[in-house]
């Protein structure tokens, strides 16, 4: 595979969730053809499918059990082979968590932008989940570092001095402000560990 | 008493890019004639002839005109990607294939195209491989303003960043355009190692006879000093550039460079498509209804060299420069298999260049 090229497909693994049908040989052509790996299965993913690179998957015929993970927390890119356009279909296409969608019957065309475009959204929506959690982490812990900062004003003297040491705490360490400011608590828990220092401040 | 089958023949006589059509449509005329001469073979072809003069919009309905009027199911043609994206989904509709004799950018593999010319793996990337260690890094790239030249840039663009090259300028000219002014003062101002050139026609001919004068004004300009390549450039345009094609660089899959039959690779090509497709046909005579897909599986189709997943060939690498007016090869790179998407492991040779930077 080439690094950091868009076209970084070469080899990867495609899992068909479709029954036999000439949708499926019309895919399995485009998908060999741009170098991935190919499998189909019916009715349900098997186990090895986490660890598959892409999923198409069949909106007309499909149900939330044919997947083995949760909900919308599939661990790659989806795309919905949609052949009938009625919206309870469509919404359940979209609840899969699915990022892109080949119309049925598929020609000879439409997959290597479907890869793109699913793996581009895919990757975009993880990035931001991961940032999500990472804020309402942050906002969580906000308690844990007004709880340290009052500590740490009674050992320092000054607000100012206190948040100081807060973030000399934090980048000595290499962690973040929260998880320096949960170091004070738990030092601060510990009286006995802490005290000389304490007592010269 | 041989079988007669009807082959479309869907080739510009005029506009921007004749040049090409007409070489094209002479392998392509030439090997019909020669199939039909010889008695060994059980079909005569009968070349049905459209002209899109050139109008891109006319490739369509003359290509469905070819499949719905007359039993033609193959068709050889087109010159430009932006024409071969146009007689696609008619293809579909008809189960017609086009036989394509041209370079092209690559990112295809149609089931109802089979690609006889070199694509990016087989001209740009063993180009630019070839390029880096003789005349450097720093590229100034061009193009006419459709697909061709948008995908080869980019691809020059990607390769230049991933071995820690440069890219000073590219620049885009309407197809027929010769408003070449401003690339050659940007190529003056930032002196590149050299120029990918991915013009066609007219504008290709005014932007290198341009870029001559300066190289013989001012010796930076010159071939081996700053050479001009291009992915796209054959025997049959030497005549319009004249004197100003000396010592520019191509690749491609075929130079006439000694007593080889063909003027171009475009003629190579298209006699290629004619004769692989008749030895395809050859023999039963339901043959000649067979979808590609099908053909390509009987024994024939087996060796033919097409690749059924697809629908490319082999090609050899070659590398070759104008001198005294004509292309020598200057570097064989062997045969290398199509890989339209980029998706198979990067060559050697290439891998090294960018462990470097």
């Amino acid at each position: 595979m080439r690094g950091g090229r868009i076209v970084d497909l070469g080899g990867a693994h495609a899992i068909i969730l479709h029954r036999p049908h000439a949708a499926v040989s019309a895919l399995s052509r485009q998908l060999l053809a741009v170098g991935l790996r190919v499998s189909t299965q019916w009715p349900v993913l098997e186990a090895d499918a986490l660890a598959a690179d892409f999923v198409f998957f069949d909106a007309d015929m499909g149900f939330d059990e044919q997947f083995p993970w949760q909900k919308a927390q599939a661990p790659m890119p989806l795309i919905a082979l949609i052949g009938t356009e009625a919206p309870g279909r469509i919404e359940w296409a979209l609840s899969t968590g699915a990022t892109a969608q080949i119309l049925k019957p598929v020609g000879d065309s439409g997959v290597y932008s479907a890869l793109l475009i699913a793996r581009n959204a895919f990757e975009a929506r993880r990035a931001l989940s991961a940032e999500v959690a990472d804020l309402r982490q942050k906002i969580g812990e906000r308690q844990t570092v007004v709880r340290a900062v009052v500590m740490l004003i009674e050992q320092t003297g000054s607000e100012a001095a206190a948040y100081s040491a807060l973030r000399s705490e934090a980048m000595d360490a290499r962690i973040s402000i929260e998880e320096a400011a949960g170091r004070v608590l738990l030092r601060g828990s510990q009286p006995s560990a802490r005290k000389p220092k304490g007592g010269a401040a | 008493m041989k079988r007669s089958v009807p082959v479309g023949i869907l080739y510009s006589r005029s506009g921007s890019y004749a040049r090409i059509s007409d070489a094209c449509r002479k392998g392509a005329l030439n090997a019909i004639e020669e199939i039909n001469a010889d008695p060994a073979r059980s079909i005569r072809f009968e070349a049905i002839e459209r002209d899109p003069a050139g109008n891109v919009d006319s490739y369509g309905p003359l290509c469905e005109e070819i499949l719905r009027d007359t039993p033609a199911r193959h068709i050889i043609g087109c010159v430009t990607s932006w024409s071969r994206k146009e007689v696609i989904p008619t293809l579909e509709k008809s189960g017609g294939t086009l036989w394509y004799t041209v370079p092209y950018e690559g990112y295809e593999a149609s089931d109802h195209v089979v690609y006889l010319h070199a694509c990016p793996n087989q001209h740009l990337l063993p180009l630019l491989e070839w390029t880096f260690p003789t005349y450097g890094r720093r590229g100034y790239l061009t193009g006419s303003n459709y697909i061709w030249g948008w995908e080869i840039n980019r691809l020059a663009r990607e390769t230049l960043h991933a071995v820690g090259g440069e890219v000073l300028g590219e620049r885009y000219l309407p197809i027929g355009s010769v408003d070449i002014g401003r690339m050659i003062e940007e190529i003056r101002a930032t002196e590149p190692d050299f120029i990918l050139n991915s013009l066609i026609g007219p504008s290709s001919y005014a932007f290198l006879k341009a870029y001559a004068a300066l190289g013989a004004d001012d010796p930076r300009f010159s071939p081996d000093h700053c050479p001009v390549l291009s992915c796209n450039l054959t025997e049959c345009e030497l005549d319009d550039i004249g004197a100003a094609s000396e010592g520019l660089i191509a690749a491609g899959p075929y130079f006439h460079d000694g007593a080889q039959a063909f003027v171009s690779s475009h003629e190579a090509a298209a006699n290629a498509a004619v004769y692989t497709l008749a030895n395809l046909l050859e023999g039963a005579e339901e043959n000649s209804r067979l979808h590609i897909a099908a053909l390509l599986q009987t024994p024939a189709g087996l060796q033919s060299r097409i690749d059924a997943k697809t629908h490319h060939m082999p090609q050899p690498v070659l590398i070759a420069q104008v001198r005294n007016g004509a292309f020598r090869v200057v570097h064989s790179g062997g045969l290398v298999a199509g890989d339209p998407y980029l998706s198979q492991p990067v060559p050697n040779a290439m891998r090294r260049l960018r462990v470097v930077s």
